[in-house]
């Protein structure tokens, strides 16, 4: 204190001894006067007491050493009062019942407001002892000041406001001589499940008696915790649990998930909502776990599978918000647990799903307009469709409209959950993932899924199909690049890409060079350059051709006009699919073999040491026919055009045999067959076939139709070409493709082991599986069998030990 | 002690030799027992009539209120940056006694 700091420091021993306190009152009388005035202050009267008076009793009585009999005094003046408090002010409002020990309902109607009511009027009560107590217990405080400062301290003992609260919890919390413990607690509790079922409770009582709870604490033994935490919330945690158990139950008895979800929500909203207004928000994460384990935790699955309303009803509708609600709950499960059930859930659906679509009998009305776009484009694509009648319509059309419809709906569905996943889910990855592994699993569940695929492409880039844009192409081709990005079959997809493509190129049918490049852009960016290396040959050899046109006319025109215009596509024969340069045989008309020559001798001129091979099936020819009414312009393929040039000398009314055909032209049956199908059997039918009928037997002749008429002037006669394969070409291809995973597994093995020398088996063969992934899934015997081949031809040898292989150079 | 102004509260304070002294409010707040005395809030007999009698002599009041005054006013002062010492205003003879009344009064 700087005074006698002061006075210390001037150290000048001129002071006098200060006048003693005048303790003329005895010790007894002083408290006695001083129990009266707490006693007034407690009865409200502070107002009537002289603070400096009764301020200075107490410091007379801790300056004479009778703080003991001060504090203790006082103590017993608090307690007292108290237990009169309890008495007078708590007991009368007991609510009548008593406390509700079960969890079950408290009824409903009026005895629930009934209820509400006592127990707000306890509480009330309560709160008003709590007032009377503390405010009495500040003005005592002021007046002990000198006891708290000087003796308390001095005693390590609590400052006589602790005690106050001390004795609130003995005497009144927890009071020895009245239940109040038990109705307190049980009647917080009771407006809370009041408030659940319902009711309408006053919130700002139940909050002032749960601020008092947390304002005492429990005796040092018991841990000095708040009462609200060692009396209160464990209680009221267990009743929550039983409440919310039952509930669930209750709940999942109504059968409806989205509606069980909704009121998950609402519940969880609501304990937020108690914790802040009259709860503590510390109760806020352990009730919010109680809940989540109550009402989630073990209902994950019977959620999720929940007949008619479960997660493949909201995938049906397209509930965005019942999904969302659904995400966010699940994330709420510890452990990640709802997570994976969501996902696992997901994974069944849309494996489900997929089931459908393969077996081609998804629900049509469901999957919306964008298909029936798709179902007009098919007929009008499909020349021999519209020439026989309208109604049967034939088992190739129906063979590629089911293929480009299942790819339509794989993107359907695609697009369906990728909107999900993006609206409800936030994109989460791990979401992603599972339903990225559920495509890839039914896709590749498809043995055809890329000969579909490429057949979709093949409907998006040629041209004349449908009007349309190249935003639509563009979208259409990005979205088949994610269905190939499942594939496991890789590389059977680039065989069927490339006839497609090669038929495209050939006919010139491509609908955009751009949308073209673009296609083997993606595909090149997705799996690399040897990819697409084949693809871009095809291209250069267009290129190529187109622009060796020109000086080809001008070789002519030096050389001597020719009867026609002779245009020749130079292929590479190891970029086109086999099926294309494959050699067929073919005696092309004598009208035509001058020309020929001609374009040979140019081409030898120009090159040297290449062999030209000429294949006429997927040429075209426009010729110029007269039939009796007039002349028509023919497009057809150079094949039709050798079959119909034998007709040129036959006269009217005369047939050629099936046989004399074949042997003048050589061809192959298959390619005959076709051949004279679009002409006698198509929509235009400049032969007529005798006797009628679709298909092409041995035993047929065929005579020059006449009295063909048609209101067009040109007339594209189209090779009947299959378009889905058969089941026999597909096993060719099957073959093919097997055979070229031959090749490269042995490439992959030798490729290997050139880099490694020596290598355990099971090491080589996860290491040759996993570098062909990217283009097809290798079976283990396709790899031992390769493997043995390539000893067999003594690239490889077996160590002594027979677990490893050494390569030989 | 500055003479009263229009608009501040103001405490009388009695002295036991029948002295009085008008002091600020705040000024007489720097004791905690008269901080005490005067809150509204407990409602004592003092702070409803803002008039205090104390049990010292008018000389040590006049000296207390001295030094309560002398701590408001550097309430907000780091301690070193207090020039004046109060210690040189206190007269050796009163020393003591001012002390226990600076006890009573938690000053």
């Amino acid at each position: 204190m700087a005074m006698s700091m002061g006075a210390a420091r001037r150290g000048k021993p001129k002071i006098r001894p200060p006048k003693r306190p005048t303790a003329n009152t005895p010790i007894k009388d002083t408290w006695a006067k001083l129990a009266n005035a707490i006693r007034e202050i407690q009865n409200h009267n502070a107002s009537k007491l002289s603070y400096e008076e009764h301020y200075r009793y107490a410091y007379n009585m801790v300056l004479y050493k009778d703080g003991d009999q001060l504090y203790n005094g006082v103590k017993a003046l608090v307690a007292e009062h108290l237990d009169r408090l309890a008495e007078e002010n708590i007991v009368p409002t007991f609510p009548r019942s008593g406390g509700t020990r079960g969890a079950g309902k408290l009824g409903g109607g009026a005895e629930a407001i009934e209820r509400a009511m006592e127990g707000d009027r306890f509480l009330k009560a309560v709160k008003a002892a709590w007032e009377d107590h503390t405010g009495s217990m500040r003005k005592i405080k002021d007046v002990l000041r000198y006891m708290d400062k000087g003796y308390s301290a001095a005693m390590n003992l609590p400052l006589i406001y602790d005690v106050g609260l001390t004795l609130f919890v003995s005497h009144i919390i927890r009071s020895t001589t009245h239940p109040i413990h038990t109705h307190l607690i049980s009647t917080l509790l009771s407006q809370v499940q009041l408030e659940r079922e319902g009711e309408t409770i006053t919130r700002s009582t139940v909050r002032e008696c749960t601020d008092i709870l947390m304002r005492l604490r429990t005796p040092e033994r018991e841990g000095g915790k708040t009462v609200y935490v060692a009396d209160f919330e464990p209680e009221f945690l267990r009743r929550s649990a039983e409440f919310y158990k039952l509930e669930a139950v209750d709940m999942l008895e109504t059968g409806n998930a989205a509606q069980y979800l909704r009121n998950v929500e609402r519940r969880l909203a609501e304990e937020t909502d108690r914790t802040v207004h009259y709860l503590s928000t510390n109760t806020h994460p352990a009730l919010q776990e109680i809940l989540v384990a109550n009402l989630l935790t073990p209902h994950l699955q019977t959620i999720l599978d929940m007949p008619g309303s479960g997660l493949s009803t909201m995938v049906d509708s397209d509930r965005i918000p019942d999904l969302r609600r659904l995400y966010t709950l699940f994330l709420r499960v510890p452990d990640d647990v709802g997570k994976t059930r969501l996902r696992g859930g997901l994974r069944t659906d849309i494996e489900a799903r997929g089931k459908a679509v393969n077996a081609g009998n998804v629900d049509r009305s469901e999957a919306g307009p964008s298909t029936l776009g798709q179902d007009d484009g098919d007929a009008e694509d499909d020349p021999k469709g519209k020439g026989k009648a309208k109604a049967t319509a034939s088992p190739a059309a129906n063979a590629l409209s089911s293929a480009l419809r299942w790819v339509q709906d794989v993107l359907d569905l695609k697009d369906k959950f990728d909107s999900i996943l993006e609206k409800a889910f936030q994109g989460d990855k791990q979401v992603q993932v599972s339903i990225n592994e559920a495509f890839q699993s039914f896709i590749n569940a498809n043995p055809r899924a890329p000969e579909y695929l490429s057949l979709f492409i093949d409907e998006n880039l040629k041209k004349g199909t449908k009007a349309k844009s190249d935003d639509e192409i563009e979208s259409a081709l990005e979205k088949t690049i994610v269905l190939f990005r499942f594939l496991h079959d890789k590389d059977k997809f680039e065989r069927y890409y490339k006839n497609h493509l090669a038929r495209r190129l050939l006919y010139g049918r491509s609908a955009s060079d751009d949308s073209e490049r673009e296609m083997v852009a993606k595909l090149k960016s997705e799996m690399g350059f040897q990819f697409t290396q084949k693809l871009e040959g095809m291209f250069t050899d267009m290129r190529v051709s187109t622009e060796s046109a020109n000086s080809f006319r001008n070789y002519n025109t030096r050389h001597g006009a020719l009867p026609f215009d002779l245009n020749v596509n130079v292929l590479t024969a190891s970029y086109w699919p086999q099926p294309i340069v494959a050699t067929t045989t073919c005696t092309f008309s004598a009208v035509l073999q001058p020309a020929m020559e001609t374009f040979q001798k140019y081409y030898d001129s120009r090159h040297s040491g290449r062999r030209l091979t000429w294949q006429g099936n997927l040429g075209t020819a426009d010729v110029k026919v007269r039939f009796r009414n007039r002349s028509h312009d023919l497009n057809l393929s150079t094949h039709a055009l050798v079959v119909l040039l034998l007709f040129e000398d036959v006269k009217s009314g005369e047939s050629i045999s099936y046989p004399e055909i074949k042997s003048a032209t050589d061809l192959p049956d298959a390619d005959l067959a076709r051949t004279l199908q679009s002409l006698a059997c198509a929509k235009f039918r400049v032969l007529t076939k005798i006797p009628k009928g679709r298909d092409i037997n041995p035993s047929d002749r065929f005579e020059f139709n006449e009295a063909f008429t048609s209101p067009l002037a040109r007339i594209k006669i189209m090779q009947v070409a299959s378009k889905v394969e058969t089941v026999k070409e597909r096993e060719e291809t099957q073959e093919m493709v097997d055979e070229e995973r031959k090749h490269q597994v042995e490439a992959c093995i030798v490729r290997v082991m050139k880099d490694r020398k020596q290598m355990t088996h099971n090491d080589l063969i996860s290491e040759v599986a996993h570098q062909l992934a990217a283009r097809f899934t290798p079976s283990m015997p396709l790899i031992k069998k390769r493997i043995e081949g390539l000893i067999d031809r003594e690239y490889l040898e077996r160590t002594s030990d027979m677990g490893s292989y050494r390569y030989l150079a | 002690m500055a003479p009263p102004q229009a608009g501040e509260e103001y405490v009388v304070l009695e002295s036991i030799d029948g002295y009085t002294f008008v002091v600020p409010h705040a000024v007489a707040c720097e004791s905690g027992t008269l901080r005490s005395m005067l809150d509204e809030d407990a409602a004592f007999e003092e702070s409803k009539n803002k008039y205090c009698k104390i049990q010292q002599r008018g000389v040590i009041l006049l000296k207390v209120i001295e030094y309560l005054a002398y701590k408001h006013q550097y309430k907000e002062f780091n301690a070193e940056d207090i020039k004046e010492d109060f210690s040189d205003r206190i007269d050796p003879y009163i020393a003591l006694e001012l002390l226990t009344a600076a006890d009573f009064l938690e000053a």
